[in-house]
């Protein structure tokens, strides 16, 4: 491997340069169909560095050209011409449309197909149909862009990541993410301890696009990681024989919040205070404090990306830097990403041996401000001042009571916010190499096997810390708080394969292309902790977890008379996490279409430009549980104060952990059937997709029968799990024209997933609560339960007087026993919706380019935690000490007194319709440079019934919500 | 060079195409945790998870206070086993409310929880949990297994021992369970670790088991008072079996009395004494301020050593609040929420309209200032007078070890000489035999401790069942006996009313299935060997 590495660097260093002196030539590069110029097309001295650009009329001029140079004439989507130069001055050049390469190449793991030969629902995502702003986190780019893909942002901190879902998910306790392969290596799924989001070593800006595998026929071949579905990355690489190529691209943003949590101002608190029986309202203060106006700010961002790129005959270059930086609305909220992504590609031996290295590297910098700030603000007392100079606790008013003659903070008070943020610090350093080589080899006595090498490591470190000092009120103890950590997780992979490519006279002609592979991976990580532990300092115990996959696959694909498509894969994976006896599975699919379109009924149609149709079965497996050695009994020593007294000494605790000795795969089911169509010439195409699957040997975190285990809950196999969903997704050229172009595209997925199995009892009524909330501990409101979705949360049905006003404490009593207890709960509503959709709009005329994205949820329902847990008279007014709460307004609706968390009151409908960005642009061509303008404005419009500050939480729980920003980001590109 | 390169590819692809790495799949862990088979090669592991099934009645997991804990069905702090154990025994009866707003926590006082009450269940999760880790303790000290790890023989030694106050512990907790559950699953040393379905065992039977474990073991337990502080000894036994016995009747019909009178004996013969001060039992210094000599078998916890969530923590925090100054009780502040009722209060006064705080009995230790005696509303901490009987401070009013005030150092008495007097005094009572002078005297050495002298003793025609249910209450109150003694009276569903019992501020009577706990129905869920309680 190392050898085949420095081979490489120094295959760069021979780098060919060679100057002769020479003439020009000048011409036009025109369509030979329709003789319209070609803007943009390369022209190249073959070998040379030598090159240029046709300009906007298809016109170019390359001096320093010798007699015998070979000129080559190149553009995407036509066959390259070279001429040899004989001293001509002017070749006017007329390109043909290349069929070949005109049709997509689709990846599809371990190799790629034409979208034409495509069997599977797989949906490429290219550059030009990305989400325009300033996207920090790569998921960003194709929120609402594919049917079946549900991309929820996180909250409003910088570069904090959304979460993926592909077809909704399927297991409960196993990880429910997508598996995400960045130019063929897989992620780990974990994530990287320490970082906002483990995408974010991948600039968005360095993305060619996105492959998303959804059904089991495409996913299967990546076998036991591959239920949820699997993304694979492609970012950009340099091209042959291309000019030097240098651009610089800088996005400018700044954000603010749109709306705050309704909370009573200190007007309304005194008065409420004063009202209330039993009230002291001498432990007001006389100020008038807003909260939340006190913690969020604007926010401001820059990301600058400096492109290079050049293709010197058989070897070309991409290489980026990137600088990314933003501060979060929430005070002292930062991040910052400086990445540097190289790729290198060399074609040796009439290209029969191509290599490939790509290198993602990154520096992250993150400040994360202490985000129970925004629980705070919401709960602060807004009769206080944010300063008092008379109090021991860095200049800011603290709730506090009198001990043994000192002024120190009551116990369980909520902190001022202001001093949460200031007094506080958790910075983190996050570096980051995702890195491959590639090499894939066709042999000289038979180039239809091919042999590929993909080597390849995700390497993270990160280091941070976090630090409270004594003086902060949030510092009980009476020492400085810190925390010292260090994270590495690193993962290795070898790939190797073979592919045999060909075409055999059987039924007319049959394209055979078959492929068969061995796959290892090493995942490991690290992670230490130095820090405080009440008023002492611990070197925590390390913590090191490994855990490999071994595996095994093969796919064969057969296209007859290029009309009946037939493809089969499967896959054996061996992971270590699995005991030895459940070790391998086998994750088998098979796959048929049939190109309707190349039957003599339809080939001649003008209307129907492509039809085909899809169906697959495919068996993937889950092992995503987050932990290592589950099948192993372990035993775990004690740490800190957890140590039992003998006699006069304490001796530390050893604990026999839970197992599952038998534990083994979760194994989802699929079946997919689809239709692919366009018409006329394709100006509309789309496709339908319907899909079934079944999870089996569910793996979950359920109660095991009490005494049997060595816990109450074990992680085992229990279940099953059925999902349904049909998908469509449509686009639409109205108007295709040299100068004005209008595409709409648009998706709706309809999905629904049920428990339809949780125990291995058969007791109907059997459910486990789920979805913790806040307000009281252990409060749960949701629940898994046999017939419901997993997201169904479980309530009191609330009881209405006339006028509409929830009655307190009055609740359907739903089994007749005339009291209301935890019996009457039921389950009702859920956080997932129904159907969802993105509609996308892009635009131009001339150089002037309008875009749009809409995105919309509909049947999901928000638990509104934020008024829950503050909305009662009792929440303000009966704490465990000497001071009052704030309150959310909507204690003024319904005059609650007591908490009435499971109240369905607090259920609302979180239907919405976001207009997600909307961008104009404007783009100058000019004779060596190009400048390209534009303005785009990002979460810009929500529609919605929903009475929380966003109707899109994942979960299903809004509670200290960290709202997101409006931005308006100005663009401006540049490029030589 | 090319060709150089070209070569080395091949052998390079065809390497990495061989390379198998099936043997890379067994990986066992690199960091402290251990296998079963690393983690006794050290002999003081045996100690260790001793420790550990000690350390299951006082702390919550293995990172003190929290942070990896042993239950996952609850909040950590809220699975500790003595803060279960003592709501279940106390916030259901006369003894105590609670103020917050967790969960069905307000069923339990309410008597109105149902099988899905997360307290009971997760109760009866820690129960089966101690017994399992018992159980486990006990399959790897068998004494072919330590042969086959080469265990030397004083090891062994030391290990029988070690076994006995593991079945002790085992039984303590089965004790809960037959008291809590009456039906319970049932699992011992002969049962793997595993995903099956335990069998339901009758209280009966259950009963049985207990006595005869307990029988076997009498004799390998070290003798009474000669263990370790913390560790349990003959005494803890027979204080167990004397609660088993006394409340016979309860659990299979049978009454026991005689029994009670001989293992009550056992504990006030051997080297007990009762400490001068009532309060000092429940301070931070209680295991050295004269309170161990009284205290048979505690629940230690230390503030630097034994943190946790729970247990006296809980006690400690929670029935602080109002005008209660943190300081006094050796905290950083209080948790607002516990408090108690009228009913109890009364049984320290002659005439329900005299003042609690003109009473000379030392052991009425309420906090009143700012509290009203009786409660409009639950949920606010001033409603109901305060109890500040345990505190963590020492006997000179010294705060315990932990300096950020969190974790007490005080220690919880589950089994003390008082209580031994109590039950002594009751079967002779009830028939056991024995000697009512005795019982009297007994009964009067603890009055003559709670008021100085002895102007308040009792006479024999003083000394009746009523008169002992309410002694059991003004000595022993909050100290987790209330709702096993309420039930053996007959007082604790179906009988007996106090505020806000059945959810009504005047309290009400509940029906007598409420006098076992439902098994939890997550439970009946998993395990189709088992059959709900009657009534829920």
């Amino acid at each position: 491997m190392r050898t085949l590495f420095k081979s490489t660097l120094f295959l760069l260093l021979m780098l060919p340069m060679s100057f002769f002196a020479q003439n020009t030539v000048t011409g036009t590069v025109s369509e030979s169909a329709t003789g319209l110029p070609i803007p943009g097309a390369n022209v190249i001295v073959q070998g040379t560095t030598n090159g240029t650009v046709t300009d906007f009329d298809g016109n170019y001029s390359i001096s320093n050209v010798a007699e015998g140079d070979i000129l080559t004439f190149s553009y995407l989507g036509f066959a390259t011409k070279e001429i040899t130069y004989s001293g001509q001055s002017t070749i006017d050049i007329l390109l043909d449309e290349d069929s070949a390469t005109l049709e997509e190449v689709v990846l599809i793991g371990y190799g790629a197909t034409s979208e034409q030969d495509a069997t599977g629902a797989v949906e490429k995502i290219s550059a030009d149909q990305f989400n325009q702003g300033a996207v920090v986190s790569p998921e960003q780019l194709i929120a609402g862009k594919s049917a079946g893909v549900q991309i929820t942002p996180g909250g409003g901190a910088p570069g904090q990541g959304g979460t993926i879902r592909i077809r909704g998910g399927s297991s409960l306790s196993a990880s429910n993410d997508p598996l995400i392969v960045v130019d063929g290596v897989p992620l780990d799924q974990r994530g990287v301890a320490g970082s906002r989001n483990a995408l974010n070593s991948i600039n968005p800006n360095e993305i060619e696009d996105f492959t998303v595998l959804k059904d089991a026929a495409a996913t299967s071949i990546y076998g036991s990681r591959a239920s949820n579905g699997v993304i694979l990355i492609t970012t950009k690489k340099g091209k042959r024989d291309t000019p030097f190529q240098f651009s610089y691209d800088v996005k400018i943003s700044a954000g603010s919040i749109n709306d705050k949590v309704d909370v009573l101002n200190a007007e309304e608190f005194r008065s409420l205070i004063n009202d209330t029986p039993g009230t002291n309202p001498s432990l007001l203060g006389d100020s008038d404090t807003d909260w939340q106006d006190e913690i969020y700010e604007t926010s401001l961002g820059a990301i600058h990306n400096l492109t290079a790129t050049q293709g010197i005959g058989d070897f070309y270059y991409r290489l980026n830097f990137n600088h990314t930086a933003e501060n979060g609305v929430l005070t002292g909220d930062y991040y910052e990403r400086n990445a540097f992504n190289v790729a290198l590609n060399q074609d040796l031996f009439d290209n029969k041996l191509k290599l490939t290295l790509t290198s993602k590297n990154s520096l992250d910098r993150n400040k994360f401000a202490d985000q129970g700030a925004i629980g705070a603000a919401v709960a602060f007392d807004p009769t206080q001042s944010v300063l008092d100079d008379t109090l021991p606790f860095g200049g800011y008013f603290e709730f506090n009571r009198v001990s043994g003659g000192n002024i120190v903070q009551q116990n369980l008070a909520t902190r001022n916010p202001v001093a949460l943020l200031d007094l506080y610090e958790d910075d983190n350093q996050t570096r980051r190499s995702i890195t491959n080589l590639n090499a894939e080899y066709k042999f000289h006595f038979l180039p239809e096997l091919k042999a590929v090498v993909n080597a390849g490591f995700d390497y993270a470190e990160a280091r941070g810390g976090t630090f409270r000092p004594l003086i902060a009120a949030a510092n009980t103890t009476n020492i400085n708080q810190f925390s010292n950590y260090e994270n590495i997780n690193r993962n290795l992979l070898l790939d190797t394969y073979l592919n045999y490519k060909t075409d055999v006279d059987f039924l007319n002609t049959t394209e055979v292309d078959l492929t068969a592979g061995h796959s290892y991976q090493e995942f490991y990580s690290f992670s230490n902790v130095t820090g405080t532990e009440q008023d002492q300092i611990f070197d925590f115990p390390r913590d090191i977890n490994r855990n490999a996959l071994e595996s095994y696959f093969a796919r064969a694909s057969f296209d007859i008379n290029d009309k009946y498509l037939i493809s089969g894969s499967i896959r054996a994976d061996g992971s270590s996490r699995v005991a030895p006896q459940n070790r391998w599975g086998y994750f088998p699919a098979a796959s048929v279409g049939w190109k309707l379109h190349n039957e003599d009924f339809l080939s001649a149609s003008n209307t129907v430009s492509e039809l085909k149709l899809r169906g697959g079965y495919g068996e993937t497996g889950n092992y995503e549980i987050g932990r290592n050695y589950g099948y192993l009994g372990l035993y775990t020593p004690s740490q800190g104060g957890a140590r039992y007294q003998f006699g006069s000494t304490f001796v530390p605790t050893l604990r026999p952990e839970e197992y599952d000795e038998d534990l083994k795969w979760e194994s989802l089911i699929n079946y997919n059937a689809g239709i692919d169509f366009g018409f006329f010439s394709n100006r509309l195409s789309g496709s339908v997709d319907a899909y079934y699957r079944e999870t089996e040997d569910l793996i979950a975190t359920v109660p095991v029968p009490a005494g049997a285990n060595l816990s109450d809950q074990l992680l085992t196999n229990v279940g099953t799990t059925v999902s349904r969903g049909i998908e469509v997704g449509l686009s639409g050229d109205i108007a295709r024209s040299e100068d004005f172009n209008w595409t709409l595209n648009y998706n709706i997925s309809f999905q629904d997933l049920e428990i339809t199995k949780l125990t291995l009892g058969d007791d109907p009524n059997f459910f486990i609560p789920q979805g913790g909330i806040s307000g009281g501990v252990g409060n749960n409101i949701q629940l898994w339960k046999e017939g419901y979705d997993p997201t169904t949360f479980f309530v009191f049905r609330q009881v209405y007087n006339e006028q509409g006003q929830p009655i307190e404490g009055a609740y359907v009593d739903v089994n007749g026993d005339n009291q209301i207890t935890e019996a009457d709960k039921q389950p009702y509503k859920k956080a997932t919706p129904d159907y969802y959709m993105g509609l996308t709009n892009t635009m131009n005329y001339k150089n002037l380019d309008f875009s749009f994205t809409f995105r919309g949820s509909f049947g999901n329902y928000i638990y509104n935690n934020t008024q829950s847990a503050n909305g009662f008279i009792e929440a303000g007014t009966n704490t465990p000490s000497n001071y009052y709460s704030n309150l959310n307004s909507n204690v003024l609706e319904t005059g609650f007194v007591n908490s009435q968390f499971f109240s369905d009151y607090y259920l609302q409908a979180a239907d919405f319709v976001k207009l997600d960005n909307i961008s104009v642009g404007y783009t100058v061509p000019g004779e060596k440079v190009d400048f390209r303008a534009s303005l785009t404005a990002t979460n810009v419009l929500v529609i919605t019934d929903y009475e929380g500050l966003d109707p899109e939480v994942f979960g299903g729980i809004d509670n200290n919500f960290y709202p997101r920003s409006r931005r308006f980001v100005l663009g401006l590109n540049i490029a030589f | 060079m090319f060709n150089k390169l070209k070569s080395t590819f091949l052998v390079l692809f065809g390497l990495a195409v061989l390379w198998s790495c099936e043997s890379e799949l067994d990986l066992e862990p690199e960091d402290n945790r251990e296998t079963s088979e690393s983690a006794f090669e050290d002999p003081e592991a045996y100690k260790q998870f001793l420790a550990k099934l000690y350390a299951g009645f006082a702390i919550s997991g293995q990172d003190g206070p929290a942070g990896d804990p042993d239950l996952s069905g609850l909040d950590e702090g809220f699975s500790q086993y003595m803060r279960l154990y003592w709501k279940l025994q106390e916030l259901t009866t006369d003894e105590a409310v609670i103020g917050w707003n967790d969960g069905t926590i307000k069923d339990l006082h309410n008597q109105n929880w149902t099988s899905g009450n997360e307290f009971i269940r997760t109760m009866y999760s820690r129960v089966m949990y101690q017994i399992a880790q018992s159980n486990e303790y006990l399959r790897q000290t068998e004494p072919s297994v330590l042969d086959g790890r080469g265990v030397d023989a004083a090891t062994q030694d030391q290990i029988a021992v070690y076994r006995a106050e593991a079945r002790f512990l085992r039984a303590l907790s089965y004790w809960h369970a037959l008291d809590l559950y009456g039906n319970p699953p049932f699992v011992t040393e002969e049962d793997a670790v595993g995903a099956f379905l335990p069998e339901q065992i009758s209280s009966n039977e259950l009963f049985d088991y207990i006595e005869s474990e307990l029988l076997a073991i009498e004799g390998e337990l070290i003798d009474a008072g000669a263990n370790e502080y913390g560790r349990a000894d003959k005494a803890a036994a027979w204080m167990l079996l004397s609660k088993l016995y006394l409340n016979a009747e309860k659990y299979t019909g049978t009454g026991r009395y005689n029994e009670v009178v001989t293992y009550t004996d056992k504990v006030i013969d051997a080297n007990y004494s009762l400490v001068d001060d009532y309060q000092k039992l429940f301070l931070a210094d209680n295991n050295s301020n004269g309170a161990q000599n009284e205290i048979i078998f505690p629940i230690t916890f230390d503030g630097i050593n034994t943190q946790a969530y729970g247990g006296m923590t809980f006690i400690i925090h929670a029935a602080v609040g109002g005008e209660m100054d943190p300081d006094d009780f050796g905290i950083n502040g209080g948790w607002a929420g516990l408090r108690t009722t009228s009913a109890l209060v009364n049984k320290f006064l002659d005439n329900e309209d005299d003042a609690i705080e003109e009473v000379e009995d030392e052991r009425a230790i309420f906090f009143t200032e700012g509290q009203s005696k009786e409660i409009e509303d639950i949920s606010s901490f001033t409603d109901g007078y305060a109890v500040a009987k345990y505190k963590n401070i020492d006997t000179n009013g010294n705060a315990g070890s932990d300096p950020t005030g969190d974790f007490p150092d005080t220690d919880f008495p589950m089994f003390r000489l008082a209580d031994a007097y109590l039950m002594y005094a009751e079967a002779v009572l009830r028939g056991g035999g024995g000697s009512e002078a005795d019982a009297l005297a007994y009964i009067n050495e603890l009055r003559e401790r709670a008021y100085g002298n002895s102007d308040n003793n009792i006479s024999s025609s003083d000394l009746s069942l009523n008169f002992i249910l309410a002694e059991r209450a003004r000595e022993l109150y909050w100290e987790a006996h209330r709702r096993t003694d309420l039930i053996r009276f007959g007082q604790f569903s179906d009988g007996g009313v106090w505020p806000f019992k059945g959810g009504v501020p005047q309290g009400t009577t509940t029906e007598s299935f409420r006098d076992l706990m439902p098994i939890p129905a997550s439970d009946l869920g998993v395990n189709t060997n088992l059959t709900q309680n009657p009534g829920y």
